[in-house]
């Protein structure tokens, strides 16, 4: 018995099911996103990252003293920036070190490429706060010649004060 | 003014012609979702696009706490891995101070497990990395990535036997040191093939 074919008028999809993955995704995404901190924002610069294969360890949210070593866009010059995730150590070091004095209402220290005021801060930073995780963040196109150096500051700051040596390379997940 | 005020007093007029009539029921109901799904889609797009899953992770490092204090160490039990200018990579693990052996990055990894497992000298080898100045920083996390991988073999291996409490009889305990290389070992290098 051939059905008698209705002409589609009025068509109505039921849009529910697509409306409840869609609000799924988008609060899943909302709650995820995380924006970019006000230092990152300020920066113009963009470290890439070296590659590494997977690891557990995550780069720490608090009590963080990052040195960054990155590459000019625009004159491609090498420059060292110290960032101090804590507003109370941030404020205490610039008030102790005279050369940051111009730059107190930045997130992040730049310091050009005097290796020797690298060391002034953190040893600030050190004796401020001995409690700090520090990690080095560097554009993977430098040599490494300024990893030595900025190791061989840290490691020497904190072996005069008697702090435990150690620090984190900040890396990326491979692949992605 | 007066004429929105007419055209409410007649849908008023309208409505209460409708009560007085048999109420409608509301069955199949349909209410135009397409500018509520248009909206959504646009926010997830916007949100799916400007998100970073991957935070970036870190790679732990540790110094010795004292570079200038010599610490004995029997040479036999040491690995020193050389990372030359050139990005060619040398390593000892002799008494003979005066042979390199050559090694490729890919068989970095097999080579540090080896030379930690060897029977006897489990926990007793020192890896030492001397990498040159003028190596790209992103090679130098390359070859520490290899050694950080050879040692989840290593403390795979060492922590395999287990007491009946499950914990690991032997633990593993040194991970490598990262020295500077110096100038003379540096030259010595230079005449490498």
């Amino acid at each position: 018995m051939p059905k008698v074919k209705k002409k589609r008028v009025g068509f109505v999809i039921d849009m529910t099911p697509l409306v409840d993955i869609t609000f799924l995704l988008l609060t899943f995404f909302m709650f995820t996103a995380k924006f970019k901190s006000q230092a990152e924002s300020e920066q113009k610069f963009f470290i890439k990252r070296p590659m590494v294969s997977a690891d557990t360890s995550k780069l720490p949210d608090k009590d963080l003293a990052m040195i960054k070593i990155a590459i000019d866009s625009v004159t491609k010059d090498t420059n060292l920036f110290f960032e101090l995730l804590n507003e109370k150590d941030r404020n205490a070091v610039l008030e102790k070190t005279g050369e940051l004095a111009s730059q107190a209402d930045k997130h992040q220290f730049s310091l050009g490429r005097n290796m020797g005021l690298l060391s002034k801060v953190i040893n600030t930073t050190c004796i401020t706060n001995n409690k700090l995780t520090y990690a080095i963040d560097a554009d993977k196109r430098i040599k490494y010649k300024w990893i030595n150096e900025v190791m061989d500051t840290i490691h020497r700051n904190q072996v005069s004060l008697a702090i435990p040596s150690k620090f984190k390379f900040v890396t990326e997940k491979k692949g992605m | 003014m007066s004429g929105g005020g007419g055209s409410l007093k007649v849908e008023r007029r309208k409505r209460g012609k409708a009560s007085k009539r048999k109420k409608l029921k509301r069955v199949g109901f349909v209410l135009d979702m397409t500018p509520l799904v248009d909206i959504t889609f646009l926010l997830l797009t916007f949100f799916m696009f400007t998100t970073t899953m991957a935070t970036p992770q870190v790679m732990d490092m540790r110094l010795p706490p004292d570079m200038k204090t010599k610490k004995e160490a029997p040479c036999d039990s040491m690995l020193s891995i050389f990372v030359r200018k050139d990005m060619k990579i040398f390593w000892q693990g002799s008494c003979d101070t005066t042979k390199y052996d050559s090694v490729k990055i890919d068989s970095l990894q097999k080579l540090v497990v080896r030379r930690n497992l060897e029977p006897g000298k489990e926990n007793k080898v020192l890896t030492v990395l001397r990498i040159s100045d003028s190596v790209s920083y992103e090679y130098a996390i390359k070859v520490l990535d290899m050694i950080n991988l050879a040692e989840y073999d290593i403390c795979g291996t060492i922590e395999r036997d287990k007491d009946p409490e499950g914990k690991p009889l032997k633990q593993r305990k040194q991970k490598f040191a990262l020295l500077p290389l110096k100038d003379w070992k540096a030259k010595i290098l230079e005449d490498q093939p």
